[in-house]
């Protein structure tokens, strides 16, 4: 099997830089609320949540430097997954406890978005970007014309990771709204 | 040749950007309507207990240091608000006057608890800067995931005996005052009483 054109490893890790940049942001602007997010998951003593959250945050920055470093980005790439999986495992243990309310803490304290399993599958999406950006590739030296596959695919890709968010933050209102189809009528 | 691939590769790719940022932009739209839909009545999000039952019995820590006995019969009587709320929540906020003239006007009697959750001393700094009652403002993660509270500000109205009269997702003044007219007419929430107006004049048509 020949191995796959350097642009595509390009292309998913500036993406995923992108994404982790835009977490970093939401949670660095309001840490309190995000260590308030990682005390709800009740997975580490209380005391604890405020310390995990900085070293979070600190983690996705850092993913966000190396991730665009050629010497560094096969590291980084594991590093992301490291944290996906991390981040997957803290949302399946809350589903399996039954505590589907609390807020993922994913897209910041603006935009709540309760625990689902379409989490677990946006992470499970990310990871495979992660992957895409440590296979083989081949040795193909790239030139100035591959910068618009890969700025372009970068950029795509991570609008399309904030727009599915936004839809899933949406739904238990959307839900809500067809369980009550009546209230559209009230006003008269 | 490879020109020409190269300038229609570049078309291409500014359409698929411009493509999923309309995508993304109508995603925010339809958030934004679903905030601005904002239902009748103070909206049942439809889980945890329901209008009619017992609200759970929970002793919950307050900002005053001391604990509040949540749920069953009350000794003195009257009834208790719930207010679910979070210094990182503007409506929760701006609520809050409402909140108070609103009990003042429908039942001044009533016990009013504000019920909160995370790191106590931003509570307690919001509390302050609200001049809200310390002894009544209670933090614990468990009230909220007792009643299912998933968005704020939410208000569950529980009557002398420890049941739900009302409850719901109260983003105005006319959501708060729907949970009183809910109580009063013995429905759970406006969007109940519609449905039960609804299916009775469903069933005068049959």
């Amino acid at each position: 099997m020949s191995a796959l054109d350097p642009a595509f490893a390009w292309a998913a890790s500036a993406a995923l830089a992108l994404v982790f940049a835009q977490a970093a942001w939401h949670k660095l602007r309001d840490l309190g609320a995000f260590a308030a997010a990682v005390a709800a998951y009740e997975l580490l003593p209380a005391p604890l949540a405020p310390l995990a959250a900085t070293q979070l945050a600190a983690a996705e920055l850092v993913l966000v430097g190396t991730l665009l470093l050629p010497p560094a980005r096969a590291a980084a790439a594991f590093g992301a997954l490291a944290l996906l999986c991390i981040y997957s495992a803290a949302i399946a243990l809350n589903l399996a406890r039954g505590r589907r309310d609390i807020d993922c803490g994913c897209t910041g304290p603006a935009l709540r978005q309760p625990l689902s399993g379409w989490l677990l599958a946006r992470n499970a999406a990310l990871g495979a970007l992660a992957l895409l950006g440590v296979a083989p590739s081949s040795p193909r030296a790239l030139a100035l014309p591959d910068a618009l596959p890969i700025a372009g695919g970068a950029l795509a890709l991570f609008a399309l990771v904030l727009a599915a968010n936004q839809l899933a933050a949406n739904a238990p209102a959307s839900q809500a709204l067809h369980e009550r189809p009546q209230a559209a009528e009230v006003r008269r | 040749m490879s020109e020409a691939l190269l300038v229609s590769n570049a078309l291409l790719w500014a359409a698929v950007i411009a493509l999923a940022l309309l995508v993304l932009a109508l995603a925010r739209q339809v958030g934004v309507l679903h905030e601005r839909i904002a239902p009748v009545g103070a909206l049942a999000l439809g889980r945890g207990p329901r209008v009619g039952e017992a609200a759970p019995g929970i002793e919950a820590p307050t900002l005053a240091g001391a604990r509040i006995a949540l749920g069953g019969v009350a000794a003195d009587g009257r009834g208790t608000l719930l207010f679910f709320l979070s210094p990182t929540c503007p409506v929760c906020k701006a609520l809050l006057p409402a909140l108070h003239s609103v009990i003042a006007r429908e039942d001044p009697a009533l016990r009013l608890v504000y019920a909160s959750d995370g790191p106590e001393p931003e509570q307690r700094a919001f509390a302050q800067a609200h001049g809200l009652d310390l002894a009544a403002y209670a933090l614990s993660t468990e009230l909220g995931l007792a009643h299912h509270v998933a968005k704020l500000p939410y208000a569950v109205l529980v009557d002398a005996s420890g049941v739900i009269r009302a409850q719901g997702l109260v983003n105005t003044r006319e959501h708060l005052e729907s949970l009183f007219e809910a109580r009063e007419r013995g429905v759970g929430s406006i969007q109940e009483l519609v449905a039960r107006e609804r299916g009775g004049s469903d069933s005068v048509t049959h």
